[in-house]
């Protein structure tokens, strides 16, 4: 006689942001297998960048990929497109550039603990983050133009400059939302419901996150040095003052913490570039169609972003690949689950952060 | 515990952080990416931004009664889909004449109703462009 019950969680399931599906193998309470289905939301991206758009029309066309990481993938791809062409853009693009990937960082972030809170039954909390992260979404409007699709680098450099009103209007933004982040720190270490509720659940130790190849803030909760920010040289991180925030649990609280201290440190670099934005022009033409195969890697707010893109001289691209850091965090997903509570299963799964429009796209 | 009363009890009189939509309006951004403008009589009809809009929301079209303008020499007529647009403003910064043929706006979009044909008037458009 069979002695384990089957229990999905998803395809629709009311603690998912998207549609994932994870098919749990429980014995009494506890999780013994698990089984996952990620292709709900797949749009056909790929294929459409090398059929229907030009490429210098593609950096739009993948920012679509996803809604939260939106800037990384329009980055990665125009960095591909710009070592292919061989042009180099100026340092001021540079900088911008790092300020919106990084403020795309802050309000990533913001949105996974918020879910995590409303994960933990602390509504309040949940609505309190998501009040505060406006500022972040009007710090983004005002630079960029829109909310969510920033379409704010093209291949060359950026579209929009920052005045000085701007930029001293967003610092005193920034100062607010820092006294706000040392509280949310405040309350995710002392906090019953947040702190020890979350201490010793969904544990990924350090070898684990070798084995799995893990990546993100999963693999820096467990303790392994993995940052994509501090092995790139297309931007000037370690001009801006980038720490690489690490912790050694690799639980659910330690996972909270890492990102809160993202935020510090991603709030800390954005002060720095404002303070010290060099002088120069935003924009530089480039000419020429890109010929030959890349390989890039940007750090998204859920780990290493990866773009493969060949061209073949002509204006269509022959190939552009995705990988995207959910895709890569699976099998770690899948063994934080083994052994774990059903009961926890949503908790687990809000802190991982798994975004399914990236993975499916 | 005294001071989580305290708090809950303050939160009471404190004014709610969502706007009173209907009643009170938004704010709009000076700079927010809206809808392109187009200035007929200045165009030259380079159809650079028609070359450049990633979703190819700008077509020129040939049509019997063209505007009337010298640089118009084939007799096109400039059409624009806001619904199909993603305003990122590329053909702003392709356009030769920017500000005077073609400028982006921060008006909102207008919404689509079937009686604007918004899809099947566009595809008739886009198989004029074929032709």
């Amino acid at each position: 006689m069979k002695k384990t019950i089957n229990i999905p969680i998803g395809s629709q399931h009311i603690a998912l942001l998207e549609p994932v599906r994870f098919k749990f193998e429980c014995e009494n309470e506890k999780i013994v297998g698990v089984g996952s289905d990620v292709g709900f939301v797949h749009r056909g991206i790929e294929k459409a960048c090398t059929t229907k758009f030009k490429f210098d029309g593609i950096g739009y066309v993948v920012a679509r990929v996803c809604g939260l990481c939106a800037i990384t993938h329009s980055m990665t791809y125009t960095a591909s497109i710009e070592k292919l062409i061989g042009g180099e853009i100026t340092q001021k693009a540079k900088y911008l550039r790092i300020l919106l990937l990084e403020l795309d960082r802050v309000h990533s972030h913001m949105l996974c603990l918020s879910h995590t809170c409303e994960n933990a039954g602390f509504e309040a909390m949940f609505m309190r983050i998501m009040g505060d992260r406006e500022d972040i979404m009007e710090i983004q409007e005002l630079i960029t133009g829109n909310r969510v699709q920033f379409d704010y680098i093209s291949i060359g450099g950026v579209n929009r400059d920052i005045d000085a009103a701007q930029a001293k209007n967003i610092l005193a933004k920034l100062e607010l939302l820092k006294h706000k982040v040392l509280g949310y720190i405040d309350e995710f270490t002392n906090n019953w419901s947040l702190s020890l509720k979350f201490k010793g659940i969904g544990v990924l130790t350090l070898d684990d996150a070798y084995r799995f190849n893990t990546i993100g803030p999963l693999a820096r909760a467990s303790g392994l040095q993995a940052d994509v920010r501090n092995e790139i040289d297309y931007l000037p991180y370690d001009e801006v003052g980038f720490n690489m925030q690490t912790h050694s649990d690799g639980d659910i609280n330690a996972r909270n913490l890492v990102r809160l201290s993202e935020l510090l440190n991603s709030i800390e670099m954005c002060n720095n570039i404002l303070e010290g934005l060099p002088e120069g022009e935003i924009f530089t033409k480039l000419k020429g169609k890109p010929k030959g195969d890349t390989v890039v890697r940007f750090e998204a707010p859920r780990g290493e972003l990866m773009y493969y893109v060949k061209g073949n001289g002509s204006a269509m691209l022959d190939r552009v690949r995705i990988k995207t850091p959910t895709f890569s965090s699976i099998p770690a997903f899948s063994h934080v689950f083994m052994g774990a509570d059903y009961a926890d299963a949503p908790a687990i799964l809000a802190s991982f952060d798994p975004c399914l429009s990236c993975t499916a796209k | 515990m005294l001071t989580s009363f305290f708090k809950a009890f303050t939160n009471l009189f404190k004014k709610p952080q969502t706007i009173d939509y209907p009643v009170t309006s938004i704010e709009k951004d000076k700079e927010y990416r809206g809808l392109i403008e187009y200035g007929e009589s200045e165009c030259i009809y380079c159809l650079k931004c028609e070359k450049a809009c990633p979703p190819g929301a700008i077509l020129f079209v040939p049509v019997e009664n063209p505007p009337k303008n010298e640089k118009n020499k084939k007799g096109l007529k400039y059409h624009y889909n806001p619904h199909l647009c993603i305003y990122c403003s590329e053909c702003v910064r392709a356009c030769p004449k920017p500000e005077e043929a073609l400028w982006q706006s921060n008006k909102k979009p207008p919404i689509g109703i079937k009686d604007d044909k918004v899809n099947d008037g566009w595809f008739e458009l886009e198989k004029l462009k074929k032709v």
